[in-house]
């Protein structure tokens, strides 16, 4: 190997309470490389790299820059290295402007008059070297992730760091603007500095990674350059041997069948003019206009925060909307009880957990059957019949791989991803017409994925609907019949599986060239 | 019109105490530091200002000096307990409530003990500014008042601009609005909330100092008569920013001199009604403008960089 390492992890180990992060794991980069952290939930990317950012102590372990053994107390120590890390959740002040954000803790040449517009004119042409502009004045929240991003990028770039960390940076950007930022990391890379580029998503490692390092529970995998490997390799790696690849849903690059739908027979949903407004008047969701027929699995695409969460709790009752109607299977449901819609008509994966699904001091039996707990088989009469609970919660257990101590063991024992895979239990282990399921995926390891996916499916033969939003866009190309996307509280545009494009959907995505796409299917 | 005079001379007179009290909580609040002991703290600065000055043989100086002092280490107690034992802001908060409230009559029973007469020290002088309380009207509104209340003044505008115009100030409130992303950055949380809650703390205990050494020349039991309550809800409607706060005083010293002056004014309406006057207004204040003022984003809340978020 001509090139010598600039960092180096070695045997790096992490304990959180009694659960083992990080066991042994090393980690070495190279000079002007992209280099690609994989890995699925839980395998540890994220703590290994706030390891070195100094955000978490380690337990044991070293790390050698530049051949010099570093000893990082803080971020303080990592920044003053030339550490620079873009966290998937942005660490931005939101009602500061773009160059408050940036020179936050640097020493500005007028620290008693903040007269900055020396920094402001070095953050605009850092944006222009490295192809990330943006307005040093504007105020971060107005802002739209995308942009956030490449602030987040700046802060670091402006701190001069020699070593870039990004976790899972692509989350929430549009295709177009995931290019975008590829091409800045290249340009990036190319003016020597180095890149590590934590994801779960193995295309876009093979895209734009020079080298791949993969993590499973907390331990090293492999560490290949991509020409050295196929994607098969990685896969493997990322996944162990616990799941059959070649039946699964996840790696099937989207390329299943497309059955159809029943047209003829009434729609588990409709949406009519459905609006909702706030108290104070500003809307959140207008002109709602959509059928989901029976037996479909239709897909809600968009940027987080453009009304997913309001339609999701629109179509469950517990909003209810202040324009429109709602009618399931041909019945009006508009203002329907939460309560009376679980009994026949729905089950609801919702996106925060932690706030709408879960109860941390309940214990796991219980949260598994919260909303149902009115229902046959657990409950007779007023009176809710425990044996049955029990005996029935253990199979769930079993089945959706819930680690836990048992059915008592409290809910806020659990991990994140078991927390989740309880949420998807207790939806999937009653017959509903309709799921409405709100970034079901989200901490789950590949083969639970995968594993929701077949149960998506599965419901779909017996005409059972789906309602699957979701902020990841591969996920609801891969498995959806249709795809509507969500931009600002209106739905502009449904596209049909045949017609299914990352870049149009991405478009729609960041609102541009709405008006044109409805030109274009008009005159089409 | 020298009723008026008279009015507005008051009414800057009995801001200092809101001013003083609501600027360290404001101070605190914009680390994230959520000081709820305002009253206990300004009784126990009332009554050791008081002390201090009495014992020093009526010095002023030592009394505003020992109020200070036992401010701070309220102040301290409540980042040791929050920023480093990560225990609830409200409950360690009304814990050094009570303390305060029991240590402010307790000690002078320890020091004076019980007396015939009400031992007195001398109130604080006002300092005319030359020329300037030569003006008609505005010289004595203005510029005729004890050294506190011009401190008062100068503290507002010195902190707004302390805040909002230094670098140091952005990172100070950095750490009230996104902890997270000020320590990514290197920036010392700890330290700075430490730091705003001793101010804070100092500026509290001032506040209640000022009562004994400008209205009464003694320190009576409870005498702050829920004026740190008062501080808490005027720091909210302020929306944690100095000059507001400075304004918001003026509106709550002049209610409380007004119901004063009804009471001494023989109108025919029970006392008790007018001493509820403040409260009213704070409500009422409260609904009209609450809802549009913003809280920094981490007010209230302990941070703890290795805690694990879901």
């Amino acid at each position: 190997m001509e090139k010598e390492a600039i960092l180096e992890l070695r045997n790096i180990r992490k304990v959180f309470d009694k659960n083992v992060a990080l066991d042994s794991v090393s980690f070495s980069l190279y000079p002007g490389e992209i280099h690609g952290l994989l890995g699925g939930n839980g395998a540890g990317k994220t703590t290994l790299m706030n390891v070195l950012y100094g955000l978490y102590r380690r337990d044991d372990g070293e790390i050698n820059f530049h051949g010099q053994k570093l000893n990082i107390q803080g971020p303080r120590d990592a920044i003053t290295h030339g550490i620079g890390m873009v966290h998937q959740h942005f660490l931005q002040i939101g009602n500061y402007t773009v160059l408050e954000n940036i020179v936050l803790g640097t020493d500005v040449s007028h620290p008693v008059t903040m007269k900055l517009s020396a920094e402001a004119q070095k953050i605009v042409d850092l944006g222009n070297r490295f192809r990330l502009p943006v307005d040093p004045n504007a105020v971060v929240d107005t802002l739209p992730v995308g942009t956030r991003q490449k602030v987040e990028i700046l802060k670091a770039l402006y701190r001069g760091v020699e070593v870039l960390i990004l976790d899972e940076p692509t989350t929430n950007l549009t295709p177009q603007e995931v290019d975008d930022l590829f091409e800045s990391l290249r340009v990036i890379v190319n003016e020597g500095l180095s890149i590590v580029f934590i994801t779960h998503k193995l295309r876009e490692v093979l895209h734009v990674c020079d080298r791949i390092t993969v993590l499973r529970e907390g331990r090293n995998i492999t560490s290949l350059t991509r020409a050295e490997a196929s994607e098969e390799i990685f896969v493997r790696a990322m996944v162990g041997d616990q799941m059959e690849i070649e039946g699964s849903v996840y790696f099937s690059h989207g390329s299943m069948a497309n059955t159809a739908a029943d047209e003829s027979a009434i729609p588990a949903l409709e949406m009519h003019d459905v609006g909702l407004k706030t108290k104070e008047g500003i809307s959140r969701l207008a002109g709602l206009n959509f059928q989901i027929r029976q037996g479909e699995l239709f897909g809600v695409a968009g940027v987080a925060g453009n009304g997913q969460r309001e339609l999701a709790e629109c179509v469950t009752g517990v909003v209810i909307p202040t324009e429109g109607k709602i009618l399931m299977k041909g019945q009006d449901v508009t203002g329907v009880s939460v309560c009376e819609l679980l009994k026949d008509w729905i089950s609801y994966i919702p996106e925060d957990r932690l706030h709408d699904g879960f109860l941390p001091k309940a214990n796991v039996a219980q949260n598994l059957i919260l909303g149902y707990h009115r229902q046959k088989p657990y409950c007779e009469g007023s009176i809710i019949k425990w044996d049955t609970v029990y005996d029935k919660v253990r199979g769930y257990i079993g089945e959706y791989k819930i680690k836990t101590n048992g059915p008592e063991d409290p809910g806020g024992n659990l991990s994140g991803g078991n927390i989740q895979r309880v949420m998807i239990a207790r939806a999937f282990s009653m017959n509903s017409h309709l799921m409405v399921a709100h970034n079901p995926t989200r901490g789950l390891d590949i083969p639970s994925m995968d594993f929701v996916y077949n149960k998506m499916l599965e419901r779909k033969e017996t005409g059972a609907s789906t309602l699957l939003i979701s902020e990841d866009l591969d996920e609801l190309l891969l498995i959806c019949d249709r795809i509507a996307v969500l931009y600002r509280g209106q739905i502009v545009g449904i596209l049909d599986r045949k017609d299914f494009d990352k870049y149009a959907i991405g478009r729609l995505m960041s609102g541009i060239q709405a008006e044109e796409t409805a030109d274009l299917r008009a005159a089409s | 019109m020298d009723s008026l005079v008279t009015f507005l001379r008051l009414t800057l007179l009995s801001m200092v105490p809101f001013v003083l009290a609501a600027q360290g909580t404001m101070l605190g609040g914009r680390t994230g530091v959520f000081n709820v002991a305002q009253e206990g703290i300004m009784l126990v600065g009332a009554s050791l200002g008081f002390i201090g000055s009495y014992l020093a043989g009526g010095s002023t100086l030592v009394g505003i000096a020992a109020a200070v002092l036992v401010g701070g280490i309220f102040g301290l107690a409540l980042a040791y307990f929050t920023t480093t034992l990560k225990m609830n802001q409200f409950v360690i908060g009304l814990s050094l409530l009570f303390i305060g409230t029991g240590l402010s009559t307790l000690i002078p029973k320890l020091v004076i003990g019980v007396t015939l007469s009400q031992p007195l020290i001398p109130t604080l002088q006002d300092l005319p500014i030359p020329l300037l309380s030569q003006i008609p009207f505005l010289g004595t509104v203005l510029f005729s008042h004890n050294i506190l209340v011009y401190f008062a003044i100068v503290l507002s505008i010195g902190l707004w601009y302390f805040l909002f115009r230094t670098q140091l100030g952005l990172e100070l409130r950095s750490v009230g609005e996104n902890p997270n992303a000020a320590d990514s950055l290197g920036i010392n949380t700890s330290k700075h909330r430490y730091v705003t809650a001793i101010l804070g703390g100092m500026l509290i205990g001032l506040a209640g100092a000022y009562l004994p050494m400008v209205y009464t020349g003694t320190f009576t039991e409870g005498m702050v008569k829920g004026r740190g309550w008062l501080t808490i809800a005027l720091t909210f409607f302020a929306g944690w920013s100095p000059l507001p706060v400075l304004y918001g005083s003026l509106f709550f010293a002049g209610i409380e001199v007004a119901s004063y002056r009804f009471q001494a004014g023989g109108i025919a309406i029970p006392y008790q009604y007018l001493l509820m006057v403040p409260y009213l207004a704070t409500i009422l204040v409260m609904m009209f403008t609450f809802r549009k003022t913003r809280v920094p984003g981490f007010l209230g809340n302990n941070y703890d960089r290795e805690k694990r978020s879901l």
